[in-house]
Parts: structure tokens; C-alpha cells; sequence
């Protein structure tokens, strides 16, 4: 059987209740084998049998327990159509798209109106769908981006929510001043008419509240029943319902024995209502800045490119852009996608994907990377990735995915969450029966009042004393500060560090990058830049200095295609040196080189060689020693059969990784470094860096075998490396990291992408897991006080003690407190800035290395 | 009779019993062991009945379905 997997936009749900409920309905759809929801990012991930289930089937599932899947519309002109079956043709082929819900084609307009969930389908796909079916479809005439849409669906819940409030707010405050009219100060009182204290009025005004703002949990929390499902909504309806319907009661029958005009709790209803959509119109304010970095990956995709097509300069929407389409580029202007420069010059800051700060110069041949901006030439590109393959659009999937995935800390609160709700209810007909049948009788008092109101329920019988308590319960329950703690932690870490060029995949990553214990890079092309250079340029006489005697060396080795060779031609011509033909040349198989320059012999190569030569080394040996225990190479100069000097060559480190080790080890993190290389060269590399461990001379395959034994060590390990050698490590490590300059296998693999190549990366990686999960525990810990504090409160635990209960509105307005305590403790995440990224870095010299306190070898 | 109806009429069958035997529990309680007013006796079995509607439903349901879909 092969599985599919889509992400759906799912929008509406406000708790983690709403989260089983959706999973629950999307399980339940045959050929569906697994629905994970996220709340914070509003997302279904669905993995179906595409032969048992369609989009559409879950579609309809998640719409029929009140939920809505977030679709866009979009209309396309179409031209060529001239009849009904024309008509038939086209929206068969739009149809038959999975992602587009409705089509709806117009043959007096010439249009195609179509209803789709962008995730799934694009317009452009829709456009090529129409070509297919031999119509031609030109640009929609109405379209917005994806980050439109997501702004336009947040601004819309915060419209709807904001337009409830404003409703609820001025009857809210005449239905409390109304209900405690006779408790409030003469000088106050004599500017409120004696008639807002009236029951009847008061429920008059009452109920548009209830019905109007408060319709939306009656309605939801019925749908999800009619599926047998339960969420918050049914906490508020329930709530609210028994409230009203008791003030009500109270109010038209005041003898009917539910606890007459002194229980007519009319306020409950309407300030319980206030106090939720007042939550929920906060929660949709401040939820959307925790996605914030999302938004302004997307922001960088520019919307249009200018192509050259048969020789004429056209501007079309990037998205439209082909593999191999010629780009011109202006300075100012942002780059629509991914390509290879063909002409001209320019800088490109590319501060915005790779965190990088300087501008990058641009030439021919050089790559440049979509939704970057072009600093100071004009340049033309060839385009090598448009579309969903653009590095950006990879970036913002792997973004996206990393905050719809659940880190195992929050399947945990998801899990609580959704079987509270139950719980609580069940709760509910306990603290109702406990107080109807004994707890009445025993301990109430005529003088009980409510925690922060004068209003006392001397009038209250025993149905409306237990349901008062009952009701309360319900409401101080709802866990949506449990639901909302670790995703909206997660949301905002997974966006703060791709600010800063680190990309998590997964939240579970994020969890495990905060427990490391150990890490263990990579030698070559992690730690070092893994191409020799010349470190070391020592002159033997009088006659020559080392500018000569490297002049020389590489005049030389012009010829020769030995990587030592190339490195010293390299490093001669870094030096601004010239380095012309040498007159005569011959390769001397494993030992090195002769030839003739100026007229004279040169002799470059190994002990071995200048000994067969006769050439005295005596005088250069215990220095060339010395840098060989460096792990350098050495390479002996003679010109004319007397000892020049000699050239040293070793694998370099790379910028930053010193100062990267140093803070590792200031975190209290272990490093180790793995390596293929001997261990006289691994145990300098790691000298010079201050790594703790060295494995040398481990073979590819093993070294996934040497992460294995220091994670059954008990070791908590990250694996952080560059090579397709290096994938089968980052796998079994607890957290893989792979180089972004590394190979495709590395970063497949990986379970975080550092963008650039810079080491102190994995301190920032590893400094924001930590401010998350330390943000995630911080948010559950508030969470959970709450309604661990808040439940017996409501219940009436405390009430034999000081004669007061809490009220059922004063219950809404701490639930609504917790979850946006959570809310806004999450936005602190937002300020964080990694320890290496605050104001100066360091110089990552090699100053104040450690030395390797256990070095162990693993030759195989 | 398709089976999502089944499943329906099934579990409402279920649930209605559990929840009216909650229900009726409590007025039987409430009659037999104290001086309550009717409309205390009334309202305490509807709001029981409520709830427990709300407790059963949704297991009951997921049971019901499970067992349902699995002997198919």
C-alpha cells in the first residue's frame, strides 16, 4: 500500500480538546492510517491511502464537527471555452485536483472561480491543469499569497472576536453595574437609573449576549456532541447555559424552588460570556506573533521576476519562473528564486536566510539564492530551482513542518488535555452530588458570598447552591493554557532560531538539542576546512626567505595534481606571489617533485627523497618534527642539492570553530570529534580546538557505531557533520546537524540544518533549544497550577472553612488569565538573543584551547 | 442500513440507557433519602442527565465504533 501524506489548514480550533476532536474525526475516515493536529500552527498532517480516502472526504469530516479547513479562492479567466461541456471539461480538470474543493466555471465571464486549500495545490497548478484539458487559463484576475491568506484568516478571527467584544462589553458592564446596584456607593448610584437593577432587564440584556457572542459555543460544542466528541466550547456552553437558564427560571417563576429572585445570576452569564471572547480575541492577537518568523520568511518571496523570453525583457509572477529562464536583476531588487549568475557583478545580502551580516559578492559562476536582496550591481541569473525546490521555500516547509510536529513532551499535554475535558464533567456531577446530597445540609451558611463581590446567596436552595458549584467547576477547568503551553513555546523557538540561519525539522528535535550531554563533530569540512593550506614556511639558509623558497615550491608544483601540490601553489598566489611555468618538470611518484627554474634544480619532496639526493637536512629537522607533531605535513625544499627550507601543510580549522568549542564547553556540554584520519593529525586538530575526545581512524561506517556506544553510555549525543559518511551518525544520534554546505544525503538526514558554515551555530542551536523547552516547562508549570489551584476553588473544597465560593464568572476570568499568562510568558521567547549573537563575538582564535583529556583510538 | 447509521442509533441506544440510569439514580436518591422541594429533585436528575450524556457519549461512541468497523 502506498501512503500519502498532506497538512490541511485547519482553522477554529481555540484549545488541545479541539485537537483530539479534529484527530479523532480524521482517524476515523477509512484509509486514513494517522491524523496528527497542531494547534499552534492550526495544522492536520494526514498520512492516507490515497486508493481509500480523498482530500475531499476529510474535508467534509473536519467540516462536520464544526471545524473549517482553510481554503483560499482564486479566479482564473479561461479563454477558448464555447459551450456548456466546455464548461463540464473545465471544472472536471479543476476537480480533479486534490486541494481545489469547489469549481465553479462561468461561461458568459469566461472564468473559473476556484475554491482551494492551499497547501495542497497552487494556481499555477491549476492553470497547467487547464492548459491540459486544452483551454488556456491566463493569470487570476483575484489572488492573494499564502501570506495574505494566513494574515487575512488571523485578522479575520480577530475581527469577528473584536466585533463580540465590543457588543458584550457596554451591555456586560450595565448587566454588573445593574446586579450590584444596591452595593454601590450613594454618590456613584445616583447616576444609574434605579431600573437597570431590575431582573427583568436584566436578563433583556443578558440575552443578546448569550445569544450573540455566546452562540458561537453552542453551536460548536453541539456539533462536536453530534460526533460524540467533546471540547472547550462544551465547558462555556454548558456554563453559560446553566446560568442563564437558572437566572431565567428565577426571574419569570421565582417560586419554582431554584433559589428565587436572590439567585438570579444573570451577570454570570453575561460576564462569563465577556471574559471568554475577551480570551480568545487576546489569544488571536498575540498567538499570530508567535509565528511572526514564518511570516517574514515569506515576506522575502518576491512576487514577480523579470525573464527574459525571445530576446524581449518580461516581468511574470515568480512562481511561473522555469529551470533554465535567463533573470535580470536590479540593484534594490530581491531575488525570485534560486539560480546560478551568468553577467555582471553585485553584492547580495543574504542576512535574511543565512543570518549572515555582511553582503556576499556576487560574480559569474557564483550561486544566488531566492528572496535575497541585491545590494549593488545589475545582474543577470540562469534559474537552477523555482518553485517549491527554491532553498526559501525548502526553509519555510521545514519551518512550517518543525512547528506542526509535537514534540513528545506535548503529545503528553495534548493527551491530558483532551481527556479532561471528560474528566471534568464527570467531576462536575461528583461536586453536584456531593453538595445536593450532604454538603448543603452540613455546611451552608445564609451569609455565603462570592470571593470579591458583596452580592450574598442567602435565597440560594440546595439545586441552585450545588449547581452554582457545579457550573463553577466546569468553567475553571477548561485547560486551554495546557493545550496552548508547549506549542506556541515551540512555534516561537523553531521561528527565533531560523532567524538566525538554524532550521529544526522537528520539535522533537528541539526537545533533545536542549538535553545534550555530548557532541560529536566531524574532523574534515566540519571542523577544519578540509583542504590543505600552508600553515608554516621555515627558510634552511642565508641564500633564500621564505617568500623564495615558496616561490620555488610552487613554481615547482604548477604542474602537479597532488592536493599538497595545489595547496602550496594555492598558498603561493594567496601571497601575492607569481607563480610562472617552471622550465622543466618530473613527477617523482610518492615523494615529491624536481625542476628546473631560473636555471636552476629545484628538489621538492619527502626525507626519503633528499636523502636519495644527498641533501643535508640536519639543520631543519627538529623544527620540521615539531610541526609534524602538529599533525602538518611536511615538504623539504633543496635548490641546487642544498637545503632551501621546507614548507609545512595541514587541514586548517575553520573560522569560529575554537570560539564554538569553548562556549560548548562553558554550557557543560562534552565534545568529541570523529575522524577517518590518523591520530597524531586528529589529536593536533583537536589540541588546537580544545575538543575533549578524539576517535581517530574510524572507518565511515562505524562511526555511527561509536555515537551508539556513548549514547548506551548514557550520553545524550549530537552528531554534527557535513558528509554522506556522516549521515548514518546523524541519524542515530539523538540530534543530527547537519552543514548547510554539506551534502544533500548530510542534510536529508539531519534533524537541524545549520544554514551557513559556522560552528557557533550549534551554541545558538542549542542555546535557543534550551530557552524553549525551559519556556515550554515555564508555560506547563502555569498552566497546570492553575487549574490544580483552581479546580478545588471551584468545587468548594474551601468553603466549610471561610463561607465563600468562587463565581462562575470570576472562574472565567482566571481561565482566560492562564492562558494568556502562557501566552504572553511564550512571547518573552521572542527577546532571546543566543549568547554569541549578543553585541561582540569573540575573536575565535585558538587561544586557551583544552587539551584532550581522553583520547581513544578506534581503528578498525 | 449503512453502517455510520448504525453505529449512530447503536450508541445512542447505549448512552441514553447509561445517562437515564445516572438520571434516575439521583431522583430516586434524592426522593428516598431527603426533603426535597420537586423542582430541586427535577432539575439535579436533568442537570445529572446533562452530564452525563456529555461523559458517555464520547467513549461510548468510539467504542461502539471500533467494534463496529472491526467485525465489518
Amino acid at each position: 500500500m502506498t501512503t500519502r501524506q498532506i497538512t490541511l489548514p485547519v482553522t477554529g480550533m481555540t484549545c488541545a480538546s479541539c485537537v483530539s476532536h479534529v484527530e479523532g474525526a480524521l482517524n476515523n475516515l477509512a484509509g486514513v492510517e494517522k491524523a496528527a493536529v497542531n494547534l499552534g500552527a492550526a495544522k492536520a498532517t494526514v498520512e492516507y491511502d490515497p486508493a481509500r480516502a480523498s482530500p475531499a472526504q476529510m474535508f467534509a469530516a473536519v467540516a462536520d464537527i464544526g471545524y473549517e479547513v482553510g481554503t483560499a479562492q482564486a479566479t482564473l479567466s479561461v479563454s477558448g471555452m464555447s459551450c456548456a461541456s466546455c464548461v463540464a471539461h473545465v471544472e472536471g480538470a479543476l476537480n480533479g485536483l486534490d486541494g481545489v474543493t469547489k469549481a465553479v466555471v462561468s461561461l458568459a465571464l469566461n472564468t473559473a472561480r476556484v475554491e482551494y486549500v492551499p497547501t495542497l495545490v497552487t494556481v499555477a497548478q491549476m492553470k497547467r491543469a487547464i492548459g491540459d484539458a486544452g483551454y488556456e487559463a491566463a493569470e487570476p484576475a483575484a489572488g492573494v499569497s499564502a501570506m495574505d491568506r494566513e494574515r487575512e484568516a488571523r485578522q479575520k478571527e480577530i475581527r469577528r472576536q473584536g466585533m463580540y467584544l465590543l457588543f458584550a462589553t457596554p451591555i456586560a458592564l450595565a448587566v454588573m453595574i445593574g446586579t450590584f446596584y444596591e452595593y454601590l456607593a450613594p454618590a456613584f448610584r445616583q447616576f444609574i437609573p434605579a431600573l437597570l437593577a431590575e431582573k427583568w432587564l436584566l436578563g433583556v440584556l443578558t440575552t443578546p449576549i448569550v445569544f450573540g457572542p455566546g452562540r458561537q459555543f453552542f453551536v460548536n460544542s453541539f456539533r462536536g456532541l453530534r460526533h460524540g466528541v467533546t471540547d472547550m466550547n462544551l465547558l462555556y456552553a454548558t456554563g453559560i447555559g446553566a446560568a442563564y437558564f437558572i437566572a431565567v427560571i428565577n426571574t419569570l417563576w421565582p417560586d419554582a424552588g431554584f433559589g428565587g429572585k436572590g439567585a438570579t445570576f444573570f451577570e454570570s452569564a453575561a460576564l462569563l460570556t465577556w471574559f471568554i471572547v475577551l480570551g480568545r480575541y487576546l489569544e488571536a492577537l498575540t498567538r499570530g506573533r508567535t509565528s511572526d518568523a514564518i511570516r517574514k520568511l515569506m515576506s522575502l518571496q518576491p512576487k514577480t521576476a523579470r525573464v527574459m523570453r525571445n530576446g524581449n525583457e518580461i516581468e511574470i509572477p515568480a512562481d511561473e519562473v522555469l529551470v533554465e529562464d535567463l533573470i535580470r536583476v536590479r540593484p534594490g531588487e530581491r531575488i525570485p528564486v534560486d539560480g546560478l549568475l551568468k553577467d555582471g557583478y553585485s553584492a547580495v545580502d543574504e542576512s535574511m536566510l543565512t543570518g549572515e551580516s555582511l553582503p556576499v559578492e556576487k560574480k559569474a559562476g557564483d550561486t544566488v539564492i531566492g528572496g535575497t536582496m541585491n545590494k549593488t550591481g545589475a545582474f543577470s541569473f540562469v534559474a537552477t530551482k523555482v518553485g517549491a525546490d527554491t532553498a526559501l521555500a525548502q526553509i519555510i516547509r521545514l519551518v512550517e513542518d518543525a512547528q506542526a510536529s509535537k514534540a513528545p513532551i506535548q503529545k503528553l499535554a495534548d493527551w491530558v488535555a483532551g481527556h479532561f475535558i471528560l474528566g471534568v464533567h464527570l467531576l462536575a456531577i461528583l461536586v453536584f452530588a456531593f453538595w445536593f446530597f450532604f454538603g448543603y445540609q452540613m455546611f451552608f451558611d445564609p451569609d455565603t458570598s462570592f470571593i470579591l463581590s458583596p452580592a450574598k446567596l442567602s435565597e440560594i436552595g440546595v439545586f441552585g447552591f450545588s449547581l452554582l458549584l457545579s457550573v463553577t467547576v466546569l468553567i475553571i477547568s477548561c485547560p486551554c493554557a495546557v493545550g496552548l503551553a508547549t506549542p506556541s513555546a515551540i512555534m516561537a523557538g523553531t521561528g527565533k532560531v531560523a532567524e538566525h540561519g538554524v532550521l529544526f525539522k522537528n520539535a522533537e528535535a528541539i526537545e533533545n538539542a536542549a538535553k545534550l550531554q555530548t557532541i560529536v563533530f566531524d574532523k574534515t569540512g566540519t571542523i577544519s576546512k578540509g583542504e590543505a593550506s600552508v600553515t608554516d614556511v621555515v627558510v634552511g639558509g642565508e641564500a633564500h626567505d621564505s617568500k623564495s623558497v615558496l616561490r620555488l615550491a610552487a613554481i615547482a608544483e604548477k604542474n602537479s595534481e597532488h592536493p599538497l601540490g595545489e595547496a602550496i601553489v594555492r598558498g603561493a598566489k594567496e601571497r601575492g606571489l607569481e607563480v610562472p611555468d617552471a622550465e622543466a618538470f618530473d613527477s617523482i611518484p610518492g615523494h615529491g617533485v624536481e625542476a628546473r627554474v631560473d636555471g636552476r634544480e629545484v628538489l621538492l619532496g619527502n626525507r626519503k627523497l633528499m636523502a636519495a639526493r644527498g641533501v643535508d637536512l640536519a639543520g631543519l629537522l627538529a623544527k620540521a618534527e615539531e610541526l609534524e607533531r602538529d599533525g602538518k605535513t611536511v615538504m623539504f625544499v633543496a635548490v641546487d642539492n642544498a637545503p632551501a627550507g621546507f614548507i609545512a601543510v595541514a587541514d586548517t580549522l575553520k573560522d569560529y570553530s575554537v570560539e564554538a568549542i569553548r562556549t560548548l564547553h562553558a554550557l557543560g556540554i562534552e565534545t568529541a570529534m570523529i575522524t577517518g584520519d590518523n591520530r597524531r593529525t586528529a589529536e593536533a586538530i583537536a589540541r588546537q580546538v580544545g575538543i575533549d575526545r578524539v576517535f581517530a581512524e574510524v572507518l565511515p561506517q562505524d562511526k555511527a557505531a561509536e555515537v551508539k556506544k556513548l549514547q548506551a553510555a548514557g550520553r545524550r549525543v549530537a552528531m554534527v557533520g557535513d558528509g554522506v559518511n556522516d549521515a548514518p551518525a546523524l541519524a542515530q544520534a539523538d540530534v543530527g546537524m547537519a552543514i548547510g554546505s554539506g551534502t544533500d544525503v548530510a542534510k536529508e538526514t539531519g534533524h537541524v540544518i545549520l544554514i551557513k558554515d559556522d560552528l557557533r551555530d550549534v551554541v545558538v542551536a542549542i542555546e535557543v533549544a534550551k530557552a524553549t523547552m525551559r519556556k515550554v516547562k515555564e508555560n506547563l508549570f502555569w498552566a497546570f497550577i492553575y487549574n490544580t489551584l483552581g479546580i478545588p476553588l471551584g468545587a468548594g473544597l474551601f468553603y466549610p472553612l471561610f463561607r465563600v465560593i468562587i463565581s462562575p464568572e470570576l472562574a472565567a476570568a482566571l481561565m482566560a488569565i492562564s492562558s494568556l499568562t502562557v501566552t504572553f510568558n511564550t512571547l518573552f521567547l521572542r527577546r532571546f538573543v543566543p549568547s554569541l549573537r549578543r553585541g561582540a563575538r569573540g575573536t575565535g582564535g585558538p587561544e586557551a584551547p583544552r587539551a584532550p583529556v581522553l583520547v581513544s583510538s578506534a581503528a578498525k | 442500513m449503512d453502517l455510520d447509521r448504525k453505529i449512530a442509533l447503536t450508541s445512542a441506544a447505549i448512552y441514553s440507557a447509561l445517562s437515564l440510569t445516572a438520571s434516575a439514580s439521583f431522583f430516586v436518591a434524592a426522593t428516598v433519602t431527603g426533603d426535597y422541594t420537586a423542582v430541586a429533585r427535577i432539575g439535579g436528575a436533568l442537570w445529572v442527565l446533562l452530564l452525563s450524556y456529555i461523559v458517555t457519549m464520547p467513549p461510548v461512541i468510539s467504542a461502539v465504533k471500533k467494534r463496529m468497523k472491526a467485525t465489518q
